[in-house]
Order: structure tokens, then sequence, then C-alpha cells
């Protein structure tokens, strides 16, 4: 790791600042943002018109005929299991 | 060198704080002219001449001759800086790291010794100590990497920026100056870069010692809305996160719709930075699933979050143990497993849920059998009577369900109004 490996290079050679700034900026924290104030308006903020973003977790609207059939089918199982076990 | 230091005595005159940062920029574009502009014997002097003459061109002078020195160590380190990362075809960020530690406490005493200057250390230049701080801690990041990659196991490097960057923190914090040109407004800048170092480190307790100092000194302390929107957006995430990691969750609620609310749209990855953690802490305090139309614009959180929400939806207990085995190493990175983990619970909720309302209305006695068909159906698992009893009574002592268990008959009793709280039956 001396500098004695590595040589001086002629300017030519060296690095675009760009590539210095690429370097530097991979990162998994939170970003710099493109401006320092904003304004209401250039946020996401949900107004007039926009879909509810959170729901909840029981509406869920296929609790439909299928889970009710399929549960008895499941209920059979369970019985056979029981039946075997008291056999 | 020259328009280097003619931009630090520009910056003065036109009181530009972003000009007087660009100044020690590592992307500042004459850097490589810097870094050749002259040698290491005679650095000291050539900057020191080069400050002096532009400072004897401004009427009144920017700075006196202790101000000026100063402002020379500023520069030398700098230049320290400039010369490790232009010289060599690889960059030895030992040393960058090193240069950057020593101007960045230059840059902060410049500020500390405002009272023997002429004019005073003012609120614009906060813009120069800002800019030391988030490329110290860059600079301290690839000089760890650097040195891992060459078999030693460190951080250390990046532990001695946290340092030098607490103390640019404490000269904010404890400025005693009138507010209008007060240190105190560099306060929540860089307290964000601490608290991206600390969580670097993952030292969320020096996270939360940051936040008891501030606590103890709000008293002087502009309110928080008061400073730049930037400022105040990444200060509510890491609250909200501090808070998540800590189990907090209305806390942490609280903190990151805060953050999301006030962030600039164009700010995609941040968004979901906030997301990330929002996401799990209302699916805890709300039992809230985020609607396709919030996950639409974040591919890779809706190919995370988007199954969940149809295993929670559908009572899925296979599926929602699938995806958190699939996804485990990003939520465990992320620092969102346990709390997946205990969206689970949901996902039983909403099936024992399903069971109820496909016995028929208002039906409050149903079968044990039937909570155990439906559990070894959609875990995949044949569970025996003692174990959907076990999660039954859970649920009834958290309060998901309300009603009891009668064992001599294998029944479940519901309660006849709001067997299942907060859930519409």
């Amino acid at each position: 790791m001396s500098s004695k490996d590595s040589k001086a290079p002629k300017p030519e050679d060296t690095k675009e600042p760009k590539a210095i700034k690429k370097m530097l900026e991979e990162d998994d924290e939170f970003e710099d943002f493109p401006a320092e104030e904003w304004e209401e308006d250039e946020t996401d903020v949900p107004g007039g018109g926009k879909p509810n973003l959170w729901e909840e977790s029981w509406d869920d609207d296929d609790l439909s005929e299928d889970f009710s059939k399929q549960l008895k089918e499941e209920l059979k199982k369970v019985d056979a299991q029981k039946g075997e076990m008291q056999r | 060198m020259e328009s280097l230091i003619r931009a630090w005595r520009l910056a003065h005159g036109e009181e530009n704080g972003k000009l007087l940062a660009s100044t020690i920029s590592l992307t500042n574009t004459d850097l490589e002219e810097f870094a050749y502009s002259t040698n290491s014997a005679r650095v000291a002097e050539d900057i020191f001449r080069a400050l002096e003459y532009e400072n004897n061109s401004t009427r009144p002078k920017i700075t006196n001759k202790t101000g000026l020195e100063a402002w020379a160590e500023v520069y030398v380190a700098f230049w320290k800086v400039a010369q490790a990362l232009e010289r060599y075809d690889e960059v030895e960020w030992g040393q960058v790291f090193a240069g950057m530690k020593d101007m960045t406490q230059y840059v902060r005493f410049t500020a500390v010794i405002r009272g023997f200057q002429n004019s005073g250390w003012e609120v614009w230049q906060l813009e120069i100590l800002y800019t030391a701080c988030k490329y110290l801690r860059y600079v301290a990041i690839r000089a760890d990497e650097a040195k891992r990659a060459a078999g030693e196991d460190t951080w250390k490097q990046l532990e001695e920026a946290a340092r030098v960057i607490n103390r640019a923190f404490n000269v904010c914090l404890n400025d005693r100056a009138e507010l209008a040109q007060s240190r105190k407004w560099g306060t929540y800048y860089i307290i964000n870069i601490l608290f991206k170092t600390y969580f670097k480190l993952n030292a969320i307790t020096l996270s939360k010692n940051i936040l008891k100092a501030l606590v103890a000194n709000t008293t002087e302390m502009p309110d928080l809305l008061s400073f730049r929107t930037s400022d105040v957006v990444t200060f509510k995430y890491y609250c909200g996160v501090i808070a998540f990691l800590d189990e907090d969750y209305f806390k942490a609620e609280e903190h990151l719709e805060m953050a999301y609310r006030l962030c600039h749209k164009d700010a995609q990855k941040n968004k979901e930075l906030i997301l990330t953690y929002l996401i799990p802490t209302k699916l805890l305090t709300r039992r809230q699933l985020p609607s396709a139309a919030l996950l639409e614009p974040y591919p890779s959180l809706e190919a995370v979050f988007l199954p969940f929400t149809k295993c929670i939806k559908g009572g899925d207990l296979r599926g929602y143990d699938e995806n958190l085995a699939k996804g485990e190493d990003w939520f465990v990175k992320k620092r969102i497993f346990l709390t997946l983990e205990r969206g689970r619970d949901i996902t039983l909720r909403n099936l024992f849920r399903k069971v109820y309302l496909s016995a028929g209305d208002s039906k409050t006695r149903i079968p044990v059998d039937h909570f155990r068909a439906a559990v070894s159906w959609k875990s995949g698992v044949d569970v025996e009577t003692e174990e959907v009893e076990c999660f039954l009574a859970n649920m009834m002592y958290k309060g998901y369900i309300k009603g009891y268990i009668s064992r001599e008959r294998g029944m479940v009793v519901l309660s006849g109004t709001n067997a299942f709280p907060d859930t519409g039956v």
C-alpha cells in the first residue's frame, strides 16, 4: 500500500471529478434531497381525489362460497383423522 | 490554487455559503489543478500567501491574522486530500481520510474562533461545515472498506469520523449567539449526518444519546418546522426508524408519517426507505395494509409487500411463512424481520374470522375442529386440537377475538357482538 507502488500519472490519466463523485455516493442511507426547501404542492400528500393508500386487512371481498366449501372438505379430513385415532 | 482561494474571497463578499462550501468539495472541478499547484514543502506558505493576498484586496478585510491562519490550516489539509485523490492511479483512502479529518476539525475551528475575528463567523458559513462533515463520512466509509478488502476487520475510521462530526454537532447545539446568527441552525443537518454514521456503525444507542442531548436543549432551540424541509424530513425518518427498532410503534408511526407527508415527491429512494418501515409499522399499529396504488411506484417494495398483503387477507399462513423465509435476508438487513413475523398474527386472525363468517350469520358457537381444519388447510401442516386451542387463547388474550373456549364441548363461544373487534363483525 505504499506510494512507491503507484506512479504519478500524467494529467490526462487522472480521474474525472465525476468518477470520484460516483465512488462517494454508493450508500444505502437516506439520500440528500434535490432541494433544501419545498412547498406542500411538491409532496405526495394525499389530497383531493387520491385513492386511499392504506386498506384494512379484513376488507377481503373474495370471502366467497369457495372458502366455505373448501373448509367443509377440510373438516371431513379432520373427522376422518379423528375416526382413525379412535379405532 | 488561485481560483479556489478567489472563490473563498468571493464567497465572503457575497455571503454565499454554497460557494464557500464548494471550495472544499471533493467534486470541485479545480481539485486536480489545486493538487498539482504546489508541493508539500511549499504548500503552507503558498496557501497562506494566497489567502493573505485575497484578504488584503477586500475592504473591510475578511478576517484578521488568527482567522487567516485558521483558514490556511483548512486549505492545507484540503490540499492533502486533493493530492491523495488525484495523484495516484489507486486512491489511497486512508490518506484521503486523514486529510479530511484534519480539515473538518479546522473548519470547525474557524467557526469556534469567530470571537477573535473582525467580522464574525455567520450563519451562512454553516454550509462549509456541512460539506466537510458530509464528505468526511463518505471518505471514512471508503477508507474502512479499503482496509477490510485488505483483510482487516475494521470500522475504526468511520468511528473516528463519528467523533469529529459529534464535535461539530456540539458546536452547533451549544451556540449561545442570538438566534439570527446562531450556529444552532446547523444542528439538524449535522444530527442527520451523525444518524447516518451511527446507523452504518450499528450503534443505535448513540443516536438515542443525540436525541437526549437535543431534548435537554429544546428551550433555546428553534421549532423543528422552522428548519429546512430537507433537514426535517431526514430527521423524522431517522427518529421513526429509531422508535421502530425500540418497538415503540405508535411513535414510529407518527415520525414516519410526517416524514412521508413532507417528503419531496421526486425523492423516490427516500420515499421507498420511509415506506420500508412505515408499512410494517402500520400493520402492527392499525392492522392496515398498503394498497396496490401505494406500492405501485416502488417495484421493489411491491415485489416484497404485495404477496404479504394477499396472504394476510386470505388467511394464507403457509404463503405468509414462505414469503417471510424468501425475503429473510433483506428483512433482516433492514431490521424489519421480527416486526413482520408478528404480522402472522393478523393472518391467523383473518383466517379465524373467515371461519366465523362462513359458519353463517350470528352463529356464536363454533366447534374448535372448524378452526383446526382451517389452520391445517392454510398452513399445510396437520395441527393438533390443543395447538389450535392455544392459538385461539392467544388471540383472545391479545384482544383480536372476544370469547372463550368450552373444552368439555369442544366449542369456541364467541361474543354476540363485536366478536372480532374493529373488523366490522
